[in-house]
């Protein structure tokens, strides 16, 4: 194997050693940074979801990117399509709001379903749960890129290739000087 | 005494002819057209030459400002990301708030350093006065290469210690002057015209 691109590093001294590694520290920092930032501003605690299933058929498609914002002062309305999570299982689920309850002082009990399914989520929810509510919403859709998001997937279901996309990047960005 | 001291001065130069040839063999080869390799390897011979031949000391401070720069903002970051993950979302939100604006404003003035204060040096030489008493003279080596362009410009700024005047002097050249079709920097001939661009520059301070 030709290691002839190490090379450039085995010429750096200390401090550039120093820095290539804070720089590439920099790089993945700045990334956080951007998504809690995002958190931040949009009040959700994953501000861009990916649609992993056809259940919201012809809205969403499997592979699009959702961007979803969490304001407490927008009361959530049947027709809605919200982002939620089931106590106890991690993947958010993106489906409509079908039936409501509101009480005087602001709270909410919601029924959803899926556009493509043929029944509502009352399967999906925790045993003995018939009802989400505002604590499960991780938030409200407002904007979507299609397709886009196919990649996340592949990478989420073959993990070894996105070993190999990130470990190539983390490579190159520690050798390569500026 | 005279034939001693040149014993002595003859043994000298035999141990430093050693070390440099076992250096040169070890030969710098780059990738001849990325443009950000080739400068490198021309600015390490560079530095190379200034501590080295001519025995001056390498003077860290700009390097050390970036690189203290760098670590407050990955600090602040780091803090921001393990808070988050102690105190899960909704708590963490004032604390998220600060870092991410301070590191953000971080990122900003280390883009100001960079730009203004190091402004392409990469080297500070400080020639130490052999006394003891003078301070020391400042050599500053800046260089750039512009994007997919051959030319490499090398500015060396000499300021006086005493005076704080700056001289400089230029070297606008080709890199195929020094780098071969294999992309192998051949140092014998770069680190002369470092030398001669040095000893133009000290002759200047000499007649003045």
């Amino acid at each position: 194997m030709n290691l002839d691109f190490l090379d450039d590093v085995k010429r750096m001294n200390k401090r550039q050693l120093v820095y290539q590694v804070l720089n590439f520290g920099m790089i993945v920092l700045s990334a956080l940074m951007i998504w809690k930032g995002l958190m931040v501003v949009t009040g959700s605690e994953s501000p861009i979801v990916v649609v992993l299933s056809g259940s919201m058929e012809p809205a969403f498609h499997r592979g699009d990117l959702l961007f979803l914002t969490n304001y407490n002062q927008d009361p959530i309305r049947v027709g809605e399509i919200v982002v939620f999570k089931v106590d106890g299982r991690d993947i958010p689920i993106v489906h409509r709001v079908l039936k409501l309850h509101e009480r005087d002082d602001g709270s909410v009990k919601f029924l959803t379903k899926g556009d493509n399914n043929a029944v509502d989520d009352r399967g999906l929810y925790a045993p003995g749960q018939l009802w989400l509510e505002k604590k499960d919403v991780v938030g409200r859709a407002r904007g979507f890129v299609p397709y886009v998001g196919i990649v996340t997937i592949l990478m989420n279901d073959y993990p070894k290739f996105k070993y190999a996309v990130l470990a190539c990047l983390g490579i190159f960005v520690l050798i390569h000087r500026e | 005494m005279v034939s001693n001291t040149k014993k002595r001065e003859a043994s000298a130069a035999k141990v430093q002819v050693v070390p440099t040839t076992k250096e040169e063999e070890k030969m710098i080869k780059v990738d001849k057209w990325d443009g950000s390799a080739v400068k490198n390897a021309l600015d390490d011979v560079a530095k190379k030459v200034m501590t080295q031949k001519l025995s001056y000391v390498e003077d860290h401070s700009l390097m050390d400002g970036r690189l203290a720069i760098s670590l407050i903002a990955c600090c602040l970051a780091m803090f921001a990301v393990v808070w988050d993950y102690l105190h899960p979302f909704p708590d963490s939100k004032p604390v998220l708030i600060i870092c991410v604006i301070s590191y953000f404003i971080m990122m900003g003035v280390l883009t100001l350093y960079v730009q203004f204060r190091e402004k392409g040096c990469f080297m500070l030489a400080l020639e130490r006065d052999p006394t003891g008493v003078d301070p020391d003279n400042r050599w500053r080596l800046r260089s750039f290469i512009k994007r997919y362009d051959d030319v490499y410009n090398l500015t060396i700024i000499f300021e006086d210690g005493h005076t704080h005047k700056t001289r400089e002097i230029h070297l606008e050249k080709s890199v195929a002057s020094w780098y071969d079709d294999n992309g192998v920097l051949l140092t014998d001939l770069f680190e002369p015209e470092i030398v001669k661009l040095h000893n133009s520059l000290a002759a200047e301070k000499k007649e003045k």
